[in-house]
């Protein structure tokens, strides 16, 4: 049977770990919690910011975590156009994630998906709480784009997206749980795998979001720094509440 | 020294960075003289089949490899699309012809059940179904990881294995010295390393 999938996502600020709150960088750490033999999969992402910020200490560290660590590597941050994509592959992704690029030219998911495969791109999509639902967010979460996050998603997947990423911008940091109710919307949008990010807190948590039908991985970030619980006791919690997972 | 043959797709340093970290010398290389050079080859490789044939035909490495593979006997490990393109042809995005090592085509993942979503992504119980030394000191079933919107339809008899996604899915195979995987082994932590160790050192 497929597994869910616990995905750790790290983020690096010129070259830096740091975790965020509210999409910001927020304090420096080391990465003592990958506990690499129960990860399913890593997504590491260059939050440095800037117009043409130097990525060179960024792909070194990728480099890094593709030579220790024997699972999928997806990697995004600045990706704006198809020749960037070559780069990102040869530190070592085996997915690219594209968030700001794609809502600027959406051709660039095709583009990826005809020249790497659909399995390769990852379609990342930071939302923002509104009265009447939810609205997509570009630029590190900065900038209002008018479009709602199902609707981009389900286009985002007739243009070739292989997995959306799906992350509810006020969850960031702040462990109080998924939005359940956007990530359930964009899940039932498309018919990919959806991976979700942002407020997880808990294990609990994880069991919630994996209800939703077509969330395929759970996402995390600042959890097991707070609380330094391991991936495996994720696991030992998640299949003990009957989800599938790789223990 | 094991050749990874360089065709222009996929993730190859994480395949020669996995014949690393198992003690082992590889070179990745587009050159028919390098990898003929090589004891043993791995033909890795993401994305489409179509241009995986076309990037083979273009760098005129069909025929040296053939003949490494058909008249010497060169053990060759086909990792997900370098599995795929072992086969007699796929209908990935129109008809192809692959290069025909192994029987079979490659078809698009059907399933009746819709929470089955294609692409296939995530770590998936391999149940083996016949002997293979790849799989030596290997437990089954075990996890492994797959990454695939298509899959090879082929003679049960060189089938190694197979997992389930709605339908069996063909996930490993022998052939004599051609074998093949649909997951990827350099992704799949100490399962994965402990297949690809065994093609290293017993095939």
């Amino acid at each position: 049977m497929l597994r869910k999938r616990i995905i750790t996502v790290l983020t690096l600020n010129d070259g830096t770990l740091f975790r965020t709150k509210l999409f910001t960088p927020d304090y420096r750490y080391t990465l003592n919690f990958v506990d690499a033999w129960s990860v399913d999969e890593i997504a590491i992402l260059d939050v440095t910011r800037g117009e043409t910020p130097d990525r060179e200490k960024f792909f070194s560290a990728v480099a890094n975590f593709a030579q220790t660590c024997f699972v999928p590597i997806s990697v995004g941050g600045g990706i704006r156009k198809i020749e960037d994509v070559e780069r990102y592959m040869t530190a070592g992704a085996d997915k690219v994630i594209i968030n700001t690029g794609a809502l600027e030219s959406p051709q660039l998911i095709t583009d990826i998906a005809s020249a790497y495969g659909a399995q390769c791109v990852v379609v990342s999509i930071d939302a923002a709480k509104r009265e009447n639902g939810f609205e997509v967010m570009s630029h590190f979460g900065a900038t209002p784009t008018g479009r709602d996050p199902a609707v981009w998603a389900k286009e985002a997947e007739s243009l070739g997206a292989g997995e959306i990423l799906i992350t509810a911008i006020e969850r960031d940091g702040a462990l109080q749980g998924y939005d359940l109710e956007l990530c359930g919307e964009v899940a039932a949008a498309v018919s990919i795998p959806v991976q979700v990010l942002g407020g997880c807190g808990n294990w609990q948590h994880m069991t919630q979001a994996f209800k939703l039908p077509g969330v395929s991985a759970a996402c995390t970030q600042n959890i097991y720094h707070f609380t330094e619980q391991s991936i495996a006791s994720a696991k030992k919690y998640l299949a003990a509440k009957g989800v599938p997972v790789r223990v | 020294m094991i050749g990874i043959i360089n065709y222009g797709l996929g993730n190859l340093r994480s395949v020669l960075g996995a014949v690393e970290k198992l003690g082992h010398k590889g070179a990745i290389s587009a050159d028919p003289t390098t990898l003929a050079l090589a004891d043993k080859l791995i033909l890795p490789g993401v994305g489409a089949f179509g241009d995986g044939m076309r990037n083979l035909t273009e760098r005129e490495l069909i025929e040296p490899l053939s003949e490494m593979v058909r008249t010497q006997r060169k053990p060759i490990l086909g990792i997900c699309l370098g599995f795929q393109l072992l086969a007699e042809g796929s209908d990935e995005f129109g008809e192809h012809t692959g290069l025909g090592w192994i029987p079979g085509r490659v078809k698009r993942i059907k399933t009746d059940d819709a929470s089955l979503r294609v692409p296939h992504v995530g770590w998936n119980d391999f149940e083996q179904s016949r002997d293979c030394i790849l799989f030596d000191d290997v437990p089954d079933p075990a996890l492994f990881y797959f990454v695939h919107s298509y899959h090879l339809e082929t003679d049960p008899d060189i089938t190694v294995g197979t997992c389930t996604y709605g339908t069996p899915i063909c996930a490993a195979v022998q052939s004599g010295n051609v074998f093949g995987t649909q997951f990827h082994p350099e992704k799949s932590q100490r399962h994965g390393l402990k297949v690809l160790q065994n093609f290293l050192e017993r095939a």
